[in-house]
């Protein structure tokens, strides 16, 4: 079985009362490439989070990917810290390169927006995907069948 | 195996908060950033940018987050 590593983002926060030194955030973050039905591609951020039960982007990627929202089914989800959120449904293909790519049913919501990255979750990815995070080496690594 | 950290912060830094950025595919080069992200794409594609990455300056308060 195939096994693809890709980096850890690393991100540079400065000090605050907390954390007066500021922090290094060490992420399983990468870049992804979707692709709706009409053909549209979008290159972004995505996280891979294992507590996601779906993958979700911000609705502004539906957008810009020329999905019409307003036609997709819906369901109201729930975040850390949110609830009742509306939620789009649409079929997308996602691409992270080097062979690892996936269609999956993802989630658009508003509330994403203002993270500007998509959640790689349960449902879509994991489902599709054994991956092995290592922390200290600040790399994932992705099986692929 | 992987081959580098991925850290675009830097690039990001005198961009506003909450600005949408387009990236160069190559993840070194900021092509467009404003408040508009369909703008800042199509901006981007005129300086000759196939694919560029959408992102958005984090905001200091949300830059550590609890999915």
């Amino acid at each position: 079985m195939p096994e693809i590593s890709f980096p850890y983002r690393h991100i540079k926060v400065p000090p605050s009362a907390a954390h007066p030194d500021g922090q290094t955030l060490r992420n399983p973050k990468t870049v992804a490439t979707l692709t709706a039905s009409n053909g549209k591609t979008l290159r972004v951020f995505v996280l891979l989070d294992t507590g996601a039960d779906a993958c979700c982007f911000p609705l502004t990627y539906a957008l810009l990917l020329g999905i019409d929202v307003l036609s997709l089914p819906t369901e109201m989800t729930g975040g850390i810290g949110s609830m009742a959120n509306v939620t789009y449904y649409d079929t997308v293909q996602i691409d992270l390169g080097r062979g690892v790519a996936f269609t999956a049913k993802v989630a658009f919501m508003e509330g994403m927006n203002m993270h500007a990255m998509g959640l790689l979750g349960q449902d879509g990815f994991f489902s599709n995907f054994d991956v092995h995070f290592s922390h200290k080496s600040s790399t994932f690594t992705i099986m692929t069948p | 195996m992987a081959t580098a950290i991925l850290d675009t912060s830097a690039l990001l830094t005198g961009i506003p908060a909450g600005a949408w950025v387009a990236i160069s595919e190559k993840l070194n080069k900021v092509l467009a950033w404003g408040a508009d992200p369909q703008e800042v794409l199509v901006e981007a594609r005129g300086k000759g940018e196939d694919s560029p990455l959408i992102t958005r300056v984090p905001d200091r308060q949300s830059m550590a987050m609890f999915f």
